[in-house]
């Protein structure tokens, strides 16, 4: 009888770390057995990684029979065929199914690791780690300078061979089941590294006065990064800074800049429409007011607080809180009216 | 019973004896001359442990009849070298056995050989190779089994090698 869901068969001892420890634990795997500097990634790593997937990962017993898997990529040159199978052989010395094998394309275009995008030419290094150094008499830094990883996505076609539909059967649900995310990783050198399930197709043989069998190939696309190790720069950080100023002696006149005459200075138009005569105005900072032009005004008086400041006045001065009223008379009462003056803040 | 038709076919130059008699022929050498014998063996198809969905025997689960001798002709087609599907994985591949057998001898030992049957044939004196019918000559209205459109007499077998994983003998 099957357990319930919420039993949990196996609990960890330890306790995952997650987060930012779980990326500096990342690190230390990147890092370990080694200098600070990470571990190279070559076409053959990434090729042993795909390997180990396939065998690791992707391995299948049948009826208590462990399939056998070609732990070569297999190449141009035979006796590397034969050497790696030479357990598995029939009495004709040929290769007894079921077996699984590792076909890799020979191209290898550039990758999408990290995406498409332009990165930026010329290969420059980064600082990848800082590590401290002591010379004796000075503590310094030591900058570790890697390049970015150069993506590479190599295509594999991983072929089970077998005489048995249970045979087909159990492989393909070993990878749908390891693939149900779309993706995988194979750890090479301590990185991570996404393998993607593209397709499946049978090329099963079927000749009717042939022998039969199946052939059932998965393609996979890993997605590579190449790190060379020669292009790894370890170079000493600056200890000691001396900073040098250069000062002409050579003096420029600066160009005069030309005030605004308007300055603190802003127009206000009292209009009279429709017969109006008066208009009051609470002022809220200090202004000097200067009648610039009227029209349609015969007249006009000026009153601070309805206190009568004068009539036609061409300049008059106000403060905070004022209440301005003027009154005006018009030339034709059948038209609007206007007098503009200009405001100065004081 | 069913009625028999009698042939008299060629029946100027040519009669039941004459057919009896060239058998005779034939199978003295045959038998006598070439001897070439391989051991059928019968699928019991009522006691194979087969799959159940897919009907695939299981390994070292075929069940079969007690094994017969059968003489014949026996010719082995050249092996050929292919790669297995359209991996870079090669193979040299046995080649078919066409086995002629007079359906006299057949009906002497009273045995059918089937579409998919096994039939072993020792290469060396420890060396077995069976194979699986993959054509069992059912058909012999052709004139090339027939003696000169007499009759016919023999049958065709082609079997196709097949490899440990599925049959292995006793």
């Amino acid at each position: 009888m099957a357990l319930p869901k919420k039993i949990v068969k196996n609990i960890s001892l330890t306790p995952k770390k997650i987060l930012g420890e779980r990326r500096q634990e990342l690190l230390e795997i990147i890092q370990k057995d080694g200098t600070y500097l990470p571990k190279g990634i070559y076409h053959s790593d990434l090729d042993r990684g795909m390997l180990d997937f396939v065998k690791n990962d992707l391995g299948i017993s049948v009826d208590g029979k462990k399939v056998n898997t070609v732990d070569v990529i297999i190449t141009t040159q035979n006796w590397a065929q034969f050497t790696q199978t030479w357990n598995f052989q029939d009495l004709d010395s040929n290769i007894s199914p079921p077996f699984v094998a590792t076909v890799r394309k020979p191209e290898t275009p550039y990758g999408t690791n990290q995406g498409t995008s332009f990165k930026i030419p010329g290969r420059p290094t980064f600082q990848y780690a800082l590590v401290p150094t002591f010379d004796g008499a000075r503590n310094g830094y030591d900058v570790y300078k890697i390049p970015q990883p150069t993506p590479v996505d190599i295509t594999y076609e991983v072929k089970i061979f077998a005489n048995r539909m249970r045979e087909l059967n159990t492989f393909n649900k070993r990878i749908l089941e390891k693939f149900g995310s779309k993706q995988a990783y194979t750890n090479i050198n301590g990185r991570f590294i996404p393998i993607i399930l593209e397709n499946i197709t049978d090329s099963s043989e079927n000749g009717l006065q042939k022998r039969r069998y199946y052939i059932q190939s998965y393609t996979f696309k890993m997605l590579g990064v190449l790190l060379d190790e020669e292009q790894f720069e370890i170079a000493p950080a600056v200890s000691r800074l001396l900073q040098m100023v250069d000062v002409g002696i050579k003096t420029k006149q600066r160009k005069a800049v030309a005030p605004n005459p308007n300055e603190n200075t802003i127009e206000g138009l009292f209009q009279y429409l429709n017969g109006n005569t008066q208009l009051t105005d609470n002022l809220k900072y200090n202004y000097d007011f200067y009648q610039i032009r009227s029209n349609n005004v015969d007249s006009f008086d000026v009153y601070i607080n309805n206190n009568f400041i004068g009539s036609n006045l061409e300049y008059f001065q106000t403060n905070s809180g004022d209440t301005l009223r003027i009154e005006i008379t018009y030339d034709n009462p059948s038209e609007d009216a206007f007098i503009l003056f200009d405001q100065k803040l004081v | 019973m069913t009625n028999k038709v009698p042939i008299t076919r060629i029946s100027k130059f040519f009669g039941e004896k004459d057919f009896q008699l060239n058998i005779a022929l034939g199978e003295e050498w045959l038998f006598g001359d070439m001897n070439f014998r391989v051991v059928l063996y019968r699928v019991d198809k009522s006691k194979t442990n087969q799959d159940d969905v897919y009907g695939e025997a299981l390994k070292d689960g075929i069940s079969f009849l007690p094994p017969v001798e059968i003489k014949g002709y026996v010719q082995v087609e050249a092996p050929s070298q292919a790669t297995f599907g359209d991996s870079r994985l090669t193979q040299t591949e046995p080649g078919n056995m066409k086995l002629s057998v007079y359906l006299h001898h057949l009906e002497e030992l009273n045995v059918q050989i089937q579409y998919g049957d096994y039939i072993g044939y020792a290469e060396t004196e420890n060396r077995m190779r069976y194979y699986s019918v993959a054509d069992d000559g059912r058909i012999v209205s052709d004139n090339k089994h027939t003696y000169g459109g007499y009759k016919p007499f023999y049958k065709t077998f082609v079997c196709t090698p097949v490899n440990d994983d599925e049959f292995r003998g006793i």
